[in-house]
């Protein structure tokens, strides 16, 4: 018998496989049987596939036509609560055409902070909550990587 | 002339397409890759492959001098350029004509002409083709653009003058918010074509995307190969096309198509060619607008292959060659109902924002009556330089419906993870009632947008499946870390006191 949590953006779930491979999902048991690599058939029906694949410790379900990513918590861990305070991130590699702000401004949520230029496309960075400009971390023309602060706000 | 040996002046499903039209036709295919691309699938699908630059597209896939020295260098006698990139782009024709090339494609005039949105506007006014109402100011200041957008009349469309693709581009409703709108679609167009003039136009209510496949050859012979509507966009760009278009009567599919085979000879077209209208109202009394004419093969040419049963891109080659057209008007008939789905690599709960990443998993679905052209294979990775169009499905069935069935049945195959994609997305749109019941316009996904990009709550199931995949304890640490490198340190924490 083993337990593993799963976790999305809305809540936890925890799971328990018993020693004969039998899947309950918070006490329920569900039908889930190992088919193949990445590959595992749900449910009572026949035929019915999920695709599974793995990322570190984040899992990529698809089933039915949906998406759905999950991450494993891991003992010891400590509980991931999105980037660091109030620092926003460029969420894909890009480079930066604009500032639109100085340390120490007042920003209000949904304020645009920063433009990215990014597969031709233009892409806002907003706040995402009302505060002060605390740090900059880019200039017009820096390339960035996904993930790297680009304004810290409080 | 038959052609010896073809560059293939793209990349990605559209390369391997091209490709393969080279195989079937006993025509040689040479590849151009650029360091991002050495590992892609397009570089195999070629006889020959060349080495052409730096990942920006600006350094390789969009360098004119790099692409004709590795045609002429690799013995190449034509270049087809495909779409996007450099296809309509009439110096990169001139260029390849100049070397001694056979540009797959129209005349480097050509594709001047209807490549600025004024010359081709007057031309298909000429040619008695309707048109929406627009203007490109001469005083291209904030000022200036207001101005004309008062005198078109609100709300207005602001674009590149110079491209499409929907980049540099802006719906503007009031003069209040005009400013910051204009400004950020001057940089685009800017960035993307290198002329940042803006055009504005009427925005046109609720309007449809129909869109004519044209065909010329050079003895003077021009046929239409019917419509595609393609009124399922997101960001101006397309995502789901059809043929044939619930929007058209036959009385108007008859004057649409007269109208583009009218623009085609006015434009003295060669080569294939697709004249886009807007579409409002319904019925005979619909109106439709000259749009824009892209003066190359399309992303969804597929479509129109389906349900004429032709090869477009073979008969690329067969006009390009100084042959005449393999078909005449009388030739070709719609037959059933054809869909395409572009796959592409977005995050659409996100602004449909672009991704980039591995394919951990990349399945595609075997089923009767569909096609699949992709340019990725399971195990490679997109990069975050071009187009993250990852495959289109095309569907073809007896009737609308069962296209739709038998397409909503193949998204559902074909597994895709590791990277965020929109084929929820496209499953959602597929199923939603009003796309079945063809209540079509090009606000679709903005209209339906909380139906179609809701977050669903994981069934158990998909967790069971996820849980299965966790190795015991033990040796739960060894599986490899396939994640972009990335920068937040918890993503890279392994295990604690071991």
């Amino acid at each position: 018998m083993r337990t593993v949590i799963l976790r999305d953006d809305q809540r936890e779930r925890r799971v328990s496989i018993d020693d004969n491979g039998r899947v309950s999902v918070d006490d329920v048991p569900i039908p889930a049987i190992d088919l193949s690599p990445g590959v595992v058939r749900v449910g009572d029906g026949p035929g019915r596939l999920a695709w599974v694949a793995a990322a570190g410790d984040v899992r990529w379900v698809h089933l039915d036509g949906e998406v759905y990513e999950f991450e494993v918590e891991r003992a010891g861990a400590r509980r991931r609560k999105g980037a660091a305070h109030g620092s926003l991130s460029a969420p894909m590699p890009g480079t930066v055409v604009r500032v639109d702000v100085a340390p120490g401004a007042t920003v209000r949520r949904g304020d645009t902070l920063v433009i990215l230029e990014a597969m031709k496309m233009e892409l806002p960075i907003r706040a995402t909550s009302d505060g002060v400009v605390k740090a900059l971390h880019c200039r017009p023309g820096d390339l960035v990587q996904p993930g790297v602060p680009l304004v810290d706000v409080e | 002339m038959t052609l010896g040996r073809v560059l293939i002046a793209n990349r990605g499903e559209i390369a391997i397409r091209i490709a393969r039209a080279c195989r079937e036709s006993a025509i040689e295919s040479v590849a151009v890759y650029s360091e991002a691309d050495r590992d892609s699938a397009h570089v195999r699908a070629a006889d020959l492959a060349v080495a052409i630059g730096a990942a920006a597209p600006a350094q390789s896939y969009l360098s004119i001098p790099t692409i004709v020295a590795a045609a002429r260098s690799s013995g190449c006698d034509a270049v087809h350029p495909g779409y996007g990139f450099l296809s309509e782009n009439a110096a990169f024709a001139r260029a390849c004509t100049d070397a001694g090339l056979i540009f797959v494609g129209p005349p480097a005039e050509v594709i001047e002409h209807m490549g600025s949105k004024v010359a081709a506007r007057e031309l298909m006014m000429q040619a008695g083709v309707p048109v929406v109402p627009g203007v490109t100011p001469a005083d291209q200041t904030d000022h200036g653009i207001l101005t004309a957008a008062e005198q078109v009349g609100f709300p207005v469309l602001v674009k590149a003058s110079a491209g499409g693709g929907g980049k540099g581009m802006r719906v503007v409703r009031d003069a209040a918010s005009a400013a910051g709108l204009v400004g950020a679609a001057r940089r685009e167009a800017a960035a993307a074509f290198a002329d940042g003039t803006l055009y504005v136009e009427r925005l046109i209510d609720r309007p449809r995307h129909v869109e004519i496949q044209v065909f010329g050859d050079s003895h003077g012979h021009v046929v239409q190969l019917f419509e595609r509507e393609c009124s399922i966009q997101r960001r101006h760009q397309k995502v789901i096309e059809e043929s044939p278009s619930t929007a058209l009567t036959p009385r108007l599919r008859n004057a649409m198509g007269e109208a583009a085979v009218a623009a085609a000879r006015a434009a003295r077209y060669v080569n294939a060619g697709t004249i886009e209208f807007l579409v409002e109202g319904a019925g005979d009394s619909a109106r439709f607008y000259f749009l824009e004419m892209n003066t190359r093969l399309q992303v969804e040419h597929p479509v129109t292959e389906a349900v004429t049963g032709v090869d477009l891109v073979r008969a690329q080659f067969t006009v390009a060659s100084g042959a005449e057209l393999p078909w005449t008007q009388s030739d070709l008939t719609q037959r059933g109902h054809a869909i395409e789905c572009r796959v592409y690599a977005e995050d659409p709960a996100n602004g449909f924002l672009p991704q980039a990443g591995p394919l951990l998993l990349y399945r595609e679905p075997r089923t009767p009556g569909v096609r699949i052209d992709s340019g990725v294979v399971e195990g490679g990775s997109v990069p975050v330089n071009y187009d993250p169009l990852l495959a289109k499905v095309t569907a073809l069935a007896e009737s609308r419906p069962a296209a739709i069935a038998r397409m909503a049945a193949a998204l559902r195959a074909f597994p895709i993870l590791g990277i965020r994609t929109n084929l929820p997305f496209l499953i959602r749109v597929l199923e939603h009632p009003d796309f079945g019941a063809a209540h079509l316009h090009t606000g679709f996904i903005d209209e339906h947008a909380e139906a179609l990009l809701t977050p669903r709550e994981p069934p158990p199931e998909a967790v069971a499946a996820a849980a299965l995949s966790v190795p015991p304890v033990r040796s739960a640490y060894s599986d490899s870390s396939s994640s972009p490198a990335g920068a937040d340190p918890w993503a890279t924490i392994k295990a604690w006191g071991r």
